[in-house]
């Protein structure tokens, strides 16, 4: 059990659920960081999630993804929906920065008190979500919006981590994008709810949309995914889009969205344990521990028992 | 475990932008550049910002520094927007602004609590010591504030 | 080895130099120029022989241009000397305007205030930003009161408002008001290419590019029917240069807008041969000097061939290649300002060799602030003693037929073409500029450049290199205006409005509106026409604004 939180956090978990800006940005930055404060946040959070419609996007670079989403929450809040948007842009491998440029594409919302927007860096996942994204989601749905949109970039994992956060994963694509579909890899398409042809104003975009749609059919199930054309320079298609998003939303059903969100919490716990592991193990200076790296090294144990070994102590 | 220990250290936020008439944004494209290659995470923006939307941004994006551009008259704004961040409470975020601006003009922006002007041909290892400093800066203000 | 026509004995004195050179410089780094190629130390007939004069160079006034557009240049007609002024309130304007006229000058610019260019007129703005950089006008009385004793007809005015155009709009309704015939309006539109505000961000309002697109083929055919004179084009690579393109780009970009330009006003029934000829360009003029000289004499010699070959142009008025040129303010420092008379020599000299038609030389305090009258008085000396003490024009395209600047314009137009051909393959420059292609391109070369400086590749003395302490700035603060004289403004252009026929200037409005959402009327003419019924330039560009969408920026990070 936690100890009880000091209280400025108490200040601040208040803060967010009033709906204050102020308390949600700090609230996410202290999820971020992880110390006290972040803790007293994630434990908060946990009986007010679920409330939010949360949609991820994803897509190889170039697909125009946050100015769909642009465009998406526009007609988000033509329907009078409140929208938070986590945008995670990838930090650079070599210096550990980011440009964090999603939300200049979004920037007609920028005096709109019914939109929030947060950008985070990926820092470092191997390709995955942060768990701080994941975090971040989860505190802008406590903090009472209607909708929140992840965007993050298709790379490595993150897709399939957008598909465990979000409860309609939404793939989007743009035609011409070197080798089109080759750019999508299947495991994308295996998690999509609904898939989005950007750039619809293109030549080659109908062949596009016709190729997702046959690999769609390998798929099961791949039936009752949408394949929608849509232009988000113009708007053209966009309220079907938020429709297709809305449909896959109901047709979720309550047990489907609870198993969801068990297999959430086991991931999120599973995965900051093993982090934790990771980064304890990599800093340790420890001679049981170098010994037994060692004989990895030299063929007296294999790596996988080794491993075990570790875990049983 | 303290609560230093246990917490990751985020990497300093920056807020690179331009307000008032001037569009020209190459300076802060570079400058953008060298923030990010030396560690930190830049939220970037459009010119033409208005005074309100970069207070709500630093807010959301709770940054610890904002670093304007400025070329001809934008400067003369710097003022007001160091008041509107004060009023929403943001006045731990330190406030840098890079550009053409007259000598005689320094007094007024440092008076209103800019914490630094850099003039063309600052180097890169200026700028982005100073700024790593500020961000420090902001951080253990914010923290204080918090606390008290 | 073929014959370079160059003398017995040539092969074997080239290895005898190049053996001896080699001895003392054994270590041969790779010099290369902001473009990206490489100078060799000296050239010979090996790299360019003169048995392709003919092909290479020609007369000047002829194909293939290189040489100059006109037989006698500066020989015959000297560059304008056009300087930008432009500060404080109409009055003001015009009592320095007729100073110049009386001193002799047959040309003027009107600068317009940064809140014009903005979009706004002056009851929209914070006043203290007002007319530091430009004159405010906004009402057709302002436009009045700046052309006060002076005569429409008798002077070229280049006119610096981005589209909408509305200072021509305003201009020409006091041509109107005057009785003085619109045909005998002439000057330019300066800032009519709006794909390089775009791509560059200068401060410029701007639409949507759908609008913008629109606006500017409608008021290049306003011009073609009503105003002979007047030059509604001018495509612009300084911006681009000055974000951040090498020389090379910037020449080819250009280049690649111009097509752009010529294709939409084909599409709209402007045949090349009618339209070309009123194509005007203008540049930066960098410090690296020979890259320049090439650069230009490179663009002449691919716009003779785009518009011959690509637009079937059968009169040489369509082949030449008219630019301004203005020294870059980028290559300037704030650190001992002085120097900055230096560099302001060079690139002047860079642009006359590379044949100019008009040329403005920058104060060595511009960097600083709008410059002082001395610093002016400097830059205008600075062409005057280039022309009449060191004799830079006595003869046309003196350094014609050097080696080394034959080889470089072969190279620089070769580099040119590349980008020409990659913005084709994009598309064309509306689209590639629609995209960010553009924007990226220039974006790298930009970040390149910087790091040399920061790593000391490139030289800028006082800044990376040979600093001092004292560093002296004389320039102490932006000169401001004078307030009450602003403040007087402001009351004007409200009395203005308030006084004026609200019903016509509903209507002219309601016209202007119906105009952008149609596509049968000249958006620019019902612009003019509102100018006269008493709209005022910030609703002008509010309107259009509404109706069109505002160009928000591509922003490449």
């Amino acid at each position: 059990m936690n100890d009880a939180p000091a209280a400025s956090s108490l200040r601040l978990i208040d803060g967010l659920f009033a709906g204050e800006r102020r308390a949600l940005a700090r609230a996410i930055t202290a999820v971020e960081t992880e110390g006290d404060a972040g803790r007293a946040i994630l434990r908060a959070i946990q009986q007010r999630l679920g409330r939010a419609l949360v949609v991820g996007f994803t897509g190889p670079p170039g697909a125009g993804k946050s100015t769909l989403i642009s465009a998406y929450v526009g007609e988000l809040r033509r329907r009078r929906r409140t929208v938070a948007v986590i945008a995670v842009d990838p930090s650079s491998p070599i210096s550990g920065g980011a440009i964090l440029g999603d939300r200049i594409r979004m920037s007609e919302h920028d005096s709109d008190d019914g939109v929030f927007i947060r950008s985070l860096a990926s820092r470092g996942a191997l390709g995955g979500l942060t768990p701080a994204a994941m975090w971040a989601t989860d505190v802008a749905d406590a903090a009472g919006f209607d909708v929140v949109v992840l965007e993050t970039v298709g790379a490595g994992q993150a897709e399939v981590d957008v598909a465990e956060i979000a409860e309609v994963p939404v793939v989007v694509c743009a035609p011409g994008l070197g080798d089109d579909i080759q750019a999508i890899k299947a495991g994308i398409l295996e998690i999509a709810r609904v898939l989005v042809v950007n750039k619809s104003d293109l030549p080659l975009a109908d062949r596009t949309r016709r190729q997702l749609m046959s690999m769609l059919e390998l798929r099961e199930s791949g039936a009752r995914v949408p394949v929608l054309a849509v232009t988000a320079t113009n708007g053209e298609g966009i309220a079907q889009l938020a429709d297709a998003i809305e449909s896959a939303a109901q047709a979720t059903t309550a047990q489907t969205r609870m198993e969801r969100s068990r297999r959430h919490v086991r991931r999120l716990l599973a995965d900051a344990a093993a982090r934790f592991v990771r980064d304890h193990l990599i800093a340790r200076d420890d001679p049981a521990f170098d010994q037994l790296c060692q004989s990895v090294a030299q063929g007296g144990i294999d790596v996988l028992t080794a491993a075990e070994r570790l875990l049983e102590k | 475990m303290s609560d230093a220990a246990r917490s990751r250290e985020r990497p300093a936020k920056i807020l690179v932008t331009k307000i008032g008439f001037d569009g020209h944004d190459r300076g802060s494209r570079i400058v953008a550049a060298y923030l990010r290659d030396a560690g930190m995470e830049v939220v970037y923006t459009a010119p033409w910002q208005r005074i309100e939307t970069v207070v709500r941004l630093a807010l959301e994006e709770d940054v610890d520094v904002i670093g304007v551009s400025s070329l001809a008259t934008d400067h003369l704004l710097m003022p007001k927007l160091m008041a509107a961040l004060r009023t929403a409470g943001l006045g731990h975020i330190k406030v840098v602004v890079g550009g053409i601006v007259p000598p005689g003009d320094e007094p007024a922006l440092t008076a209103a609590g800019v914490a630094k002007i850099f003039h063309p041909g600052s180097s890169r290892d200026e700028i982005v010591g100073a700024v790593r400093v500020l961000a420090g800066q902001a951080r253990r203000e914010s923290f204080d504030r918090r606390m008290a | 080895m073929s014959d370079h026509k160059a003398g017995s004995g040539f092969a074997q004195a080239l290895d005898a130099w190049s053996r001896a050179y080699e001895t003392h410089l054994p270590t041969n780094r790779a010099i290369r120029n902001r473009s990206g190629i490489e100078a060799k130390p000296l050239y010979t007939p090996q790299d360019w022989s003169h048995d392709r004069y003919m092909r290479d160079l020609g007369f000047p006034g002829d194909l293939p241009m290189t040489r100059g557009i006109y037989p006698t240049m500066h020989r015959g007609r000297t560059w304008t000397q056009r300087q930008l002024i432009g500060l404080g309130t109409p009055e003001e304007h015009n009592v320095r305007v007729r100073r110049l006229l009386d001193a002799g000058a047959t040309a003027i610019s009107l600068i317009p205030c940064n809140s014009i260019y903005r979009g706004y007129d002056v009851d929209e703005v914070d006043p203290e930003l007002l007319g530091t950089c430009g004159v405010t006008v906004n009402t057709v009385e302002d436009m009045e009161i700046c052309f006060k004793d002076i005569d429409i007809g008798r002077i070229s005015t280049a006119v610096n408002d981005p589209s909408p155009f509305t200072l021509l709009a305003l201009l020409l309704a006091v041509a109107h008001r005057r009785g003085v015939p619109w045909d005998r309006v002439t000057g330019t539109s300066n800032q009519s290419d709006y794909v390089s505000h775009f791509i560059a961000n200068h401060m410029f309002f701007r639409l949507a590019l759908p609008g913008a697109r629109r606006v500017l083929i409608d008021h290049i055919a306003f011009a073609d029917q009503r105003l002979p004179g007047w030059n509604p084009l001018s495509v612009v690579g300084q911006h681009m240069q000055q974000a951040g393109a090498t020389p090379a780009e910037a020449m080819a970009l250009t280049l690649c807008t111009a097509i752009q330009y010529a294709d939409d006003c084909m599409a709209r029934g402007l045949a090349p041969d009618r339209i070309l000829p009123r194509f005007t360009f203008f540049f930066d003029v960098s410090i690296s000097f020979f890259e320049e000289v090439a650069k230009f004499r490179a663009g002449r010699r691919l716009w003779q061939r785009i518009a011959r070959e690509r637009f079937g142009a059968t009169d040489p008025r369509a082949w030449r290649f008219k630019f301004h040129a203005q020294t870059s303010g980028v290559d300037l420092t704030r650190q001992q300002p002085l120097n900055n008379i230096s560099r302001v020599t060079v690139q002047a000299m860079a642009g006359i060799f590379g044949g100019l038609q008009s040329l403005h030389t920058d104060s060595y305090d511009e960097v600083l602030s709008t410059p002082t009258e001395k610093a002016a008085r400097i830059a205008i000396a600075t062409q005057t003693i280039l022309r009449e003490e060191a004799h830079l024009t006595d003869v046309i395209d003196p350094l014609g037929g050097s080696f080394y600047v034959e080889t470089l314009t072969s190279e620089m137009e070769a580099k040119m073409e590349d980008v020409i051909a990659r913005i084709d393959a994009a598309g064309g420059m509306y689209r590639a500029a629609e995209t960010g292609l553009v924007q990226a391109m220039i974006g790298t070369s930009a970040l390149a450049f910087q790091e040399r400086v920061e790593s000391g590749e490139e030289t800028i003395v006082g800044v990376n290199a040979y600093r001092s302490e004292d560093d002296d700035l004389e320039v102490d603060w932006l000169e401001r205006p004078d307030r009450k004289a602003i403040e007087e403004q402001i009351a004007r252009v409200k009395r203005f409005k308030a006084e004026r026929s609200q019903a016509q200037v509903a209507a002219a409005l309601g016209d202007l509106a119906r105009a952008a959402n149609g596509s049968n009327e000249n958006i620019f003419a019902r612009s003019v026409d509102a100018a006269i019924a008493g709209v005022t330039h910030g609703e002008i560009c509010a309107c259009l604004r509404r109706e069109l969408g505002f160009g928000q920026p591509l922003v490449v990070p």
